[in-house]
């Protein structure tokens, strides 16, 4: 039992360093990681003069958000195209694994991207109150985000392009209705029912607390609905792959 | 001992019955081919066989183990090659077996003497640092069959091994494929090259439309099939076709401007003589070249598939 569970680990930690290796670390895709929030967070900043602790809070909690749910909607459908994914389904692994190591590659390249720029937030002179926390928070935000990224691959089609379409579609608007550049109480009464299932509201809040003290929940409530986020992604997520999977072959 | 068996598989695709009541056994040892024309359901079938689709009905055993309950471990003993599929293009040649290797948890050492010796044996080694995506066809076919047997498995599937490739390459896989035999390894391979079949095989099963059609070793199969013979004769002048009545009641007559083609069964060779003969003297011809060949493997194939 023991063995047959680091087996599995195994697998999935080799699936992984395949999936940073092609697809997460590499050059162009960290570059774009950092470059494309940060766009659109200097789209922010430019009118509105922040202090530099909420600046760097906005760019960090948008960053792992895009890190994590990025690239790996385009994974499955590009394995698809390129033919590799029947060659790894037939060895001694499951639908499970293969979308557990493409889980855990996007969750350290979100890691990552964070911590660029948590470094470069405490050179400005901006430290967060609480690293452990921190840490935890990133680690599960950028899980949850991994879930919901790979969920856009559920769809049945091997044109990463549409795979793209879909995430940014729903992406964006995601940003926008969870706190991080307008807070939730300043939203339109319709759309915040919306605000509170997403969980990069609850992500942005901790890191609000974290580095500029205030915040809308309690950090209990963060965490919980966090985690609770993350295990009904992580469900749906695998459940709808395994469907989709089998089309693709 | 049965290290592969696959019992009633069927599998449709919306209203395409792409399997339809499928059941073999493989021994251990025995190289067992699916032969079949295009669309006839031989990928399905590898496909259920090796877990990967779910069979709409029937089971599938690999060594003893069921399939679709235990789909990890029945795979740590297989090796595949899907019929299109690719190494990782972005990843050298080395690390694709690396990959594979880790998949099945063999420990690093293992993985690192026999991939040397399957690239050495494969003429891969010198391109192992080479990323996938430099190979040519022919090479990229040979680095999967290299990445199904690094766990040094017991079963190999092989989808259509060698279509596609040139002669060299072909026999390169083939010599491959015998050598794993003698070494004691089952191989199940699927193929629509009758010659292929005849080769390698020691027993096929012909597959068209989703059913197994035949069963039995080629040697089998020609004898059961293959008691046809066909008797090609040209003659200096061109003949009137309905001469040719008297044969049309009793055998399969074709004409063309050069040859009468007659098949008959192998009994009735001295008869259909007579009357070609009998024919020249009657009409004052001349024989100008005479062929009696037995039906090749592939003419006993086309026969079985078109059901005569
Ligand atoms: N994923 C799929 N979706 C829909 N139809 C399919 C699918 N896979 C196979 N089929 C259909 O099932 C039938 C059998 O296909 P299969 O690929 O098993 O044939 P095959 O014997 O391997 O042929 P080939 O020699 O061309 O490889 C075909 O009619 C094919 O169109
Ligand atoms: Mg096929």
């Amino acid at each position: 039992m023991v063995a047959g569970i680091s087996d599995y680990l195994k697998k999935i930690w080799a699936l992984s360093i395949k999936d940073m290796r092609l697809y997460y670390f590499k050059g162009p895709t960290i570059v774009m990681g950092i470059i494309m929030p940060m766009f659109l967070w200097l789209a922010f900043m430019i009118g509105s003069s922040p202090s530099m602790g909420s600046a760097v809070a906005m760019l960090l909690s948008i960053s792992s958000f895009f890190a994590a749910s990025s690239i790996t909607p385009v994974i499955l459908p590009w394995e698809t195209r390129q033919k590799t994914l029947e060659m790894i389904l037939a060895r001694p692994i499951t639908i499970e694994l293969i979308l557990l190591g493409t889980c855990l590659a996007s969750m350290l390249y979100g890691v990552f991207v964070s911590l660029v720029i948590i470094v470069i937030g405490i050179f400005l002179g901006v430290c967060p109150a609480n690293i452990p926390v921190l840490i935890v928070s990133i680690l599960l935000s950028s899980i949850c985000y991994s879930f919901m990224g790979l969920l856009f691959s559920a769809i049945p089609s091997d044109v990463p392009a549409d795979a793209v379409l879909l995430s940014s579609v729903i992406r964006m608007p995601l940003i926008f209705i969870s706190g991080v550049f307008v807070p939730i109480n300043r939203l339109p009464a319709f759309i915040r029912p919306l605000s509170y299932i997403s969980p990069l509201t609850y992500y942005a809040d901790v890191i609000n607390k974290l580095y500029i003290g205030n915040s809308a929940f309690n950090m209990g409530i963060d965490f919980s609905v966090l985690l609770l986020l993350t295990i009904i992604l992580g469900i749906f997520t695998i459940e709808t792959n395994r469907r989709t999977i089998i089309k693709r072959l | 001992m049965t290290v592969v068996e696959a019992i009633g598989l069927y599998k449709s695709f919306g209203p395409v019955e792409a399997v339809r009541g499928v059941s073999f056994s493989v021994p251990r040892g025995e190289i067992f081919g699916l032969l079949g024309p295009n669309g006839a359901g031989k990928t399905t079938t590898i496909r259920m066989i090796t877990g990967l689709l779910r069979p709409d009905r029937g089971r599938a055993f690999i060594m003893g183990i069921d399939v679709h309950r235990d789909p990890v471990r029945a795979r740590s003993h297989i090796g595949v090659v899907p019929e299109v599929s690719n190494p990782y293009v972005d990843l050298s040649v080395w690390d694709n077996l690396l990959l594979i290797g880790k998949l099945y948890c063999i420990p690093k050492e293992t993985i690192i003497e026999r991939g040397k010796f399957l690239l050495e044996e494969l003429g891969l080694y010198d391109r192992r640092s080479s990323k996938a995506k430099t190979l040519s066809k022919g090479m990229r076919r040979r680095l999967l069959l290299a990445m199904a047997l690094i766990s040094d498995p017991e079963i190999l599937f092989l989808d259509e091994p060698t279509s596609g490739l040139d002669v060299f390459s072909a026999r390169r896989i083939r010599s491959m494929i015998t050598e794993l035999r003698r070494n004691g390894k089952t191989i199940v391979l699927t193929t629509h090259n009758i010659d292929e079949a005849g080769m390698l095989c020691d027993r096929v099963a012909i597959i068209n439309k989703g059913k197994i059609i035949a069963e039995g070793t080629p040697d089998d199969l020609r004898i059961r099939y293959g008691k046809y013979i066909e008797i090609k004769v040209s003659f200096d002048n061109s003949i009137d076709s309905s001469v040719l009545n008297e044969f049309r009641d009793h055998y399969n007559v074709t004409c063309d401007e050069r040859w009468v083609t007659i098949i008959c069964e192998k009994n009735e060779l001295d008869e259909v003589l007579d009357k070609i003969m009998n024919i020249k003297h009657r009409l004052g011809l001349r024989i100008k070249d005479l062929h009696i060949e037995s039906q090749s493997f592939e003419d006993i194939f086309v026969r079985i598939v078109r059901g005569e």
